[in-house]
């Protein structure tokens, strides 16, 4: 109950003030993208921020659309912190297929020339 | 509900829990944990920047959380904290990779180097067997031709014994010194190995009837072909054939003529 009393008054002084936070937005908006051409979606636990991103951004927009831009602006924070480790974890798959791929050649190499 | 009864109702609240210390939210407890797991991974070494980023991540939520308590401020920071974390742990797996894929490919060039070393050691083993097996061949060819004629013909390498070497006049039986003869000859054509068959051919001179040459000749071919067979030659390689007096090497009108057109010839049928 608290917690909607407070909530209720935040929104009430929100609706006053902050500004639309389009930097923010579209940072997030190309940090989601630049997830997606890491190949987010195609390792699960990427794909997981990766939709958590895009939902929040979601949630970002609908908020800067009702002009609770305060709220919409925690929202970009919480989706660019997902679309970073989106494309983190991505990377990082990339990189140990890349590595294990490498190490298959070589032990192929080994057995070839025994 | 109007405003200002619903900020009379919260302080009334906040005036009932204020003075307790709320307790930290779960996002905030989470992020807590996280970082702590990243600071003590690999984190710190291969990815020290993100780290950091994570560290000032959740002392902002800390910060908050002093300031505001539980509030969602605190909570959405608490998270980013908390993702913040895992990125650091996600770029040290990736930088960890990477070094492992450098490594990787080193030892593969290194491989490859090795592969390259150990195929020209195997060429070069092949070139010394190959030049062994030609000097062992022309030292077998050396041997034979201190007991026989050798020469080369398009039928093959022909090896000539002289018939008085081998047998007694009008006799088919092997004299002991034609075995030992034979038997280098079987060692010589052994060692050099490389031919498709063998064919004797018992020769005689134009002395007597034709028929009864041919068949001493015959006879005396075999007789080289069954020692032969017994010196390691094997059966289905070698042939025997009666030539008679057709084909002489020398004029039989003279005694060293007609010795010379007494013969076993053996030749060698190459592979082709």
């Amino acid at each position: 109950m608290r917690k909607l009393c407070l909530a209720t008054v935040v929104l009430a002084t929100a609706c006053g003030g902050a500004a639309v936070p389009q930097e923010t937005l579209t940072a997030a908006k190309a940090a989601v993208a630049g997830a997606e051409v890491a190949g987010a979606s195609s390792e699960p636990k990427a794909a997981l921020h990766l939709k958590l991103a895009k939902e929040q951004l979601g949630k970002a927009e609908k908020l800067i659309a009702d002009g609770d831009n305060e709220e919409a602006s925690r929202e970009i924070d919480r989706a660019q912190a997902d679309a970073d480790l989106a494309f983190s974890l991505a990377k990082e798959a990339t990189a140990k297929k890349e590595a294990s791929d490498t190490q298959e050649q070589l032990d192929r190499l080994k057995q070839h020339s025994k | 509900m109007n405003r200002s009864f619903k900020i009379g109702w919260l302080l009334a609240v906040q005036a009932l829990v204020g003075c307790s210390t709320p307790l930290p939210p779960q996002e905030l407890l989470q992020a807590r944990s996280a970082y702590n797991a990243a600071s003590k991974s690999q984190a710190n070494q291969l990815a020290p920047a993100q780290l950091d980023t994570a560290k000032q991540a959740l002392e902002k939520a800390e910060g908050s959380f002093k300031e505001n308590g539980d509030e969602p401020v605190t909570k959405d920071l608490a998270y980013i904290a908390n993702v913040r974390a895992q990125i650091a742990v996600a770029e040290a797996g990736r930088e960890q990779a990477s070094r492992n894929k450098v490594k990787v490919d080193h030892d593969f060039r290194n491989s490859q180097l090795d592969a390259l070393d150990s195929s020209k050691t195997a060429l070069e083993a092949e070139k010394k067997a190959r030049a062994e097996a030609e000097k062992a061949r022309k030292a077998a060819e050396a041997s034979l031709k201190e007991i026989a004629a050798i020469k080369e013909e398009s039928r093959g390498v022909v090896i000539t014994l002289s018939g008085a070497v081998l047998f007694a006049t009008g006799k088919s039986t092997l004299l002991p010194i034609a075995q030992e003869k034979l038997t280098e000859v079987a060692k010589a054509i052994g060692d050099q190995g490389n031919y498709k068959s063998l064919l004797v051919e018992g020769h005689t001179d134009s002395q007597g009837s034709a028929d009864k040459n041919q068949l001493l000749s015959q006879q005396r071919a075999q007789a080289v072909r069954s020692y032969l067979i017994t010196q390691g030659i094997p059966s289905d390689k070698i042939r025997a054939e009666g030539i008679g007096s057709s084909r002489p090497v020398a004029d039989n009108g003279t005694a060293e003529g007609r010795a010379n057109n007494r013969r076993v010839e053996i030749v060698v049928e190459p592979n082709r």
